[in-house]
């Protein structure tokens, strides 16, 4: 009896110890003058200082038409300014000016193109061969400006000073809610990053507007339509997002990025460029009085901008049911499941990020049942929790294991949930997934530039400080919490699905030769249905089966036959499978 | 009267206004700015490096900051290791090393246990080397070296683990057709070493099929041994008494291993010429390569120089500024030139472009190959190369994890033996380099009309450029164009023209 209790005072002594005592990040906050913000975290470790600033504009502050505008920035920032990039300012601006005008007459073009796109006369606005002979003319002469105009150029001067400075890992990246700058310069070279990045900031110059829209395209090509599922997971995220901003794609419409104008990109610059829209931060080895009389010296010089950058207004929509999505890629087989959720700082993101550790990872509850065993219906799965500025979902990814179809997959995704909607999870269970992410807080202040991208991550969907009370609201959650947002959220009418299957051939994957025979359209169907007989454990209901398609394969139109024929071989053949491997005591 | 000019100007900036004073004192231009002078001395490894008593050679650094410790510990062998027809042996053995559990501790039990302690525990063999990491709270320390201790001499290999890492392995097999990035990937490799090298000798279903627990207790049993292995820990410990516990660690050693082989070189010439892979994707994937050479060539720093302008400096150097910033032509194009560790390794040239815009590309690319060839370089692309080299030296040491992992690293391939001043003469190597070094390293290197280029994308496409630049691909190397057929997944072996369809 008293080893017992012993035992479970040991337990509980377990249990209750305190999480490792997070970390807390001491920031200085500062205000300039022109209303921008400053955060200086000073730290010794490395002779560096990494720099940045995030500008609070993101895709979903655009609209359809000019989508991707805000990544687009992400280019032509670097593109100078009046001191940087050319060697004769205001020959650069008559070029740049000109260049305008015809570009205009090109857009005319471009309308009598997409009207003939729409009246069936040419088939891709994009294919050389379509264009008007009147806009190759133009293309000649806006071709001869941007030869001229490339004398002038001092080319890539921006990257080059930074470059022949000893900086290194410059870079930008957008997403739907910020678009962040980042640098890391020698400890000795804070004023340099003063100097460049208060520079561009003040007045950009969009040099070269319409070539580096082309390379954004390529962009596209790269990362979204050259790859295996690219396409189908914009389609997913559109139809997941339906009715909110985040619905189009950050890298924008195919048919946006080459219409977009110079002027759409100085209008909207204007607007969230702002100083009073920004954040800098600098984290490294630097004296922060020096650094705030520098900034105030170098971004104090620039204007607050005339208008506030308008106010979001857009709320999600309530979502009624449940959304499906069913493509076919050179891809294995897998499926996703997404639930709408909540955005940062909402009180209910913290349980939800406890939530989806508890399913993540191999010790979480997804992978134990349906990776591992003889029941597994998937080679791998993940779960992740995001909050965006705006609006957040749940992610359940799961890659379907040989022999199954992606409906078994998506199954035994609900069950597992459905368990933690009705059971609260065990206290042992509840504190590994909050240890790991106090382990986490440290792992996460190891080198100052992850500092700064979490920092400027942070205060990009509204307020850095995030990065240490985070953490503790994590702690605070309860079993009963996380019970809670599972019940609340990860509803069936709140949730879209995709399921991706493997397109026919196209990869030179291994298939069936019998599918060769079976029409084109009807081959996911045919290919689902064999890999549930493949899985098929019961021979009664297979003989059922085989009597009921042999009945009726008289009546069948001819098309349908390849396809019968196919299941009904397979059929038997997974029946005798089965008759041969059943035990002999069974009968 | 130098002093008396200095006391005048501070006497002349106290009477100026502040606000005045702050106005003018941003200059016009960024060269207008002063800065004061800082020398880097990159860490040394006399300063962490010992022998521990088992005779492992371990590099240590203390870091109080964080309660975090990270211990990597780095072994002699990888998938060269393979025996023909075990191809995945080395991969599966890494992997289940930290996976598979241990004599005395479940698979499922050890990874609660980890999981619990919020520990990451990871192992792997690669091409070269195997790889055994833990990071974890300070205070776990003990119980993690104990973990680490089991999962080194008595791991289990749990069968249903080992089954589940192949059903895992195979599904990734079924999709080596499925992404032109890994299609290029895979075929440059093929160009670039030959089939017959152990970098192209890849698992197969069958290989995986007959890959028994036996045989990874065997290669277990084998080579993971002490006298293949080299440490690296930094955090928060104090050095002595990590000494101590990683004596403990690989003390007396339950069974006797090998050491491992040297990795082998490639004993192949590359192909001049252009070799298509057709696949339906509306960019082409370009990769233009050329024999390259040792990282211990004496003129590698001279080449490393000539790459960086030619095209491995970002958008400064000539294929980026050309391709991507004058054209527009792709996202990302630029040249690597890696210097090999165990062999030459190639110099590659690479881009993705739209299809009908691909050979146009690498028309410009092969251009500004022979331009670097046959002009000079400028003063300013030369002393752009060398301070991004010398400055950005810091940013390699980091992290105490990143410092250790940079000096072990330098031991264990070789050249801690052969050049143990390589860092701390770093800087002055490069800045020793000439106009004329980089000329010589440029006529040496970069043979343009001998280029095997490597293009994945949509054939027909490819083959009909934009008319704007019909450039042709067919003229672009010395060479022929050569359809190279995709791969089946499962066996590596090339398919029928036709079932790629």
């Amino acid at each position: 009896m008293k080893r017992i209790f012993l035992a479970a005072a040991a337990i509980l002594a377990v249990l209750a110890a305190p999480p490792a005592p997070s970390q807390q990040l001491k920031v200085e906050d500062h205000v300039l003058s022109n209303g921008m913000n400053l955060l200086l975290v000073p730290r010794r470790d490395e002779p560096v200082v990494s720099g940045g600033w995030v500008a609070k504009v993101g895709s979903a502050n655009e609209r359809p038409g000019i989508t991707g505008i805000s990544h687009l920035f992400e280019h032509m920032m670097f593109k100078g300014t009046e001191a940087i990039g050319t060697k004769d300012f205001a020959r650069d601006q008559k070029l740049i000016a000109e260049q305008e005008r015809v570009r205009g007459l090109m857009r005319d073009e471009e309308a009598k193109m997409r009207a003939a796109l729409r009246r069936g006369e040419i088939d891709d606005v994009a294919k050389p061969e379509n264009k008007t002979p009147r806009y190759k003319e133009l293309e000649k002469e806006f071709d001869a400006l941007v030869k001229e105009q490339r004398d002038l150029l001092v080319k890539n001067e921006f990257d080059r000073i930074y470059t022949k400075l000893g900086a290194s890992g410059m870079n930008a990246s957008t997403n739907t809610d910020l678009t962040q700058y980042f640098i890391t310069v020698p400890k000795n070279k804070l004023e340099l990053w003063m100097w460049m990045e208060s520079d561009r900031l003040k007045a950009p110059v969009f040099r070269e507007f319409y070539s580096e829209r082309d390379v954004v395209f390529e962009e596209r090509r790269l990362r979204t339509e050259s790859t295996p599922t690219g396409r189908l997971d914009e389609a997913f995220v559109e139809m997941f997002w339906h009715g909110h901003p985040y619905t189009w794609p950050v890298v924008g419409y195919p048919s946006d990025i080459p219409a977009i104008t110079k002027a759409e990109a100085d209008e909207y610059y204007a607007l969230f460029y702002a100083p009073n829209n920004i954040t800098a931060v600098l984290v490294g080895d630097f004296d922060p009085k020096e650094a705030l009389a520098m900034a105030e010296r170098y971004f104090g010089r620039i204007p607050r901008g005339k208008n506030p950058p308008p106010e979001m207004t857009i709320l999600p929509p309530k979502w009624e049911a449940e959304m499906r999505l069913n493509g076919e890629a050179d891809t294995n087989p897998q499926v996703e499941v997404d639930w709408h959720t909540v955005p940062f700082q909402n009180r209910d993101s913290y349980p939800l990020q406890v939530l989806a550790q508890l399913l993540n990872g191999r010790t979480g509850r997804l992978y134990k049942s349906m990776v591992v065993g003889d029941g597994a219906v998937a080679t791998n799965v993940t779960a992740r929790a995001i909050s965006r500025k705006y609006a957040g979902e749940f992610e359940i990814d799961a890659e379907v294991k040989d022999g199954k179809a992606p409906e078994d997959t998506e199954k035994a995704v609900y069950v597992d949930l459905e368990k933690l909607k009705k059971d609260l999870v065990p206290a042992e269970e509840l504190q590994k997934v909050k240890n790991n992410f106090a382990a986490q807080t440290f792992r996460g202040l190891q080198q100052n530039f992850f500092i700064l991208l979490q920092l400027m991550g942070n205060e990009g969907r509204g307020d850095w400080k995030e990065f240490n009370e985070g953490p503790k609201k994590i702690q605070a959650v309860t079993a009963e919490d996380v019970r809670r947002v599972a019940q609340t959220y990860l509803t069936r009418e709140n949730r879209g699905v995709a399921t991706y299957t493997r397109k026919a051939g196209a990869a030179g994957a291994p298939e069936d030769p019998g599918l060769a025979a079976v029409p084109e359209q009807m081959r996911p169907m045919v290919k689902r249905t064999l890999a549930s007989l493949a899985t098929s454990t019961d021979p009664d209901k297979l003989k059922q089966t085989i009597a009921q398609m042999e009945s009726q394969s008289a009546q069948m139109p001819p098309q349908m036959r390849p396809a019968t024929e196919l299941i009904l071989q397979k059929a038997r053949e997974r029946l005798a499978e089965l008759q041969k491997t059943a035990k002999p005591t069974e009968k | 009267m130098k002093k008396n000019i200095l006391a005048l100007a501070v006497f002349a900036a106290l009477l100026a206004s502040p606000r005045a004073d702050a106005a003018a004192a941003v200059p016009a231009k960024p060269d207008q700015l002063v800065f004061k002078p800082f020398v880097y001395v990159p860490p040394a490894a006399k300063d962490h490096r010992m022998v521990l008593k088992s005779g492992v050679v371990a590099y240590l650094a203390e870091n109080h900051e964080l309660p975090l410790v990270n211990i990597q510990i780095l072994l002699r062998g990888g998938t060269y290791l393979n025996p023909p027809g075990k191809e995945g042996l080395a991969e599966l053995t890494g992997y289940l090393l930290a996976r598979g559990g241990t004599k005395n501790r479940k698979a499922e039990d050890l990874e609660e246990r980890l999981a619990f302690l919020a520990a990451q525990l990871n192992s792997a063999y690669g091409e070269d080397r195997g790889t055994v990491s833990l990071n974890l709270l300070a205070k776990d320390l003990d119980e993690g070296l104990a973990i680490l201790r089991e999962v080194l001499t008595e791991p289990r290999f749990q069968d249903d683990k080992l089954k589940l890492r192949k059903d895992q392995t195979l599904a990734d097999m079924k999709q080596r057709n499925d992404s032109s990035a890994d299609i290029e990937r895979r075929e440059r490799s093929f160009l670039a070493y030959g089939d017959d090298f152990y970098l192209n000798r890849s698992e197969t279903k069958a290989s995986l099929d007959g890959l028994s627990r036996e045989d990874v207790v065997a290669f277990h049993r084998k080579w993971v041994d002490p006298k293949n292995m080299l440490v690296a820990a930094a955090g928060d410990f104090k050095k002595a008494e990590m000494a101590a516990k990683l004596d403990k660690l690989f003390a007396g050693w339950p069974h006797k291993g090998e050491a491992a082989p040297p990795v082998p070189k490639p004993n192949h010439v590359m192909v001049p010429g252009t070799f298509l892979v057709d696949k339906d994707v509306n960019q082409g994937r370009v990769s233009i390569m050329l024999p390259g050479l040792l990282r211990t060539d004496p003129d590698f720093f001279a080449a490393a120089i000539m790459n960086d302008i030619l095209g491995g400096g970002g958008l400064v150097s000539r294929i980026t500024n050309r391709v991507r910033s004058d054209e527009g032509l792709a996202y990302s194009a630029g040249s690597a030139l890696q210097g090999g560790i165990w062999y030459a390794g190639r110099f590659g040239a690479a881009f993705q472009s739209k299809v009908r815009t691909a050979a146009y590309a690498s028309q410009i690319v092969i251009e500004e190959m022979k331009k670097l060839r046959d002009g000079d370089v400028t003063d300013e692309e030369l002393d752009t190369a060398k301070r991004s080299f010398i400055d950005t030296l810091p940013r390699r040491f980091s992290t105490p994890v990143q410092v250790t992992g940079l000096l072990a690293d330098e031991e264990f391939t070789a050249r801690y033996a052969s050049d143990p001043g390589y860092y701390a003469k770093y800087q002055a190597n490069v800045e020793k380099v000439t106009k004329a070094d980089v000329k010589r390293q440029a006529q040496r290197l970069l043979k343009a009309e001998a280029v095997t280029l490597l293009v994945v994308g949509k054939k027909a496409d490819l083959l009909n450029p934009d008319p704007k630049h019909p450039v042709k691909f067919a003229d672009l190397t010395n060479g022929k164009l050569t359809e190279v057929p995709l791969r089946d997944p499962l066996t590596m072996q090339p398919m029928a023209a036709g079932s790629a369809k």
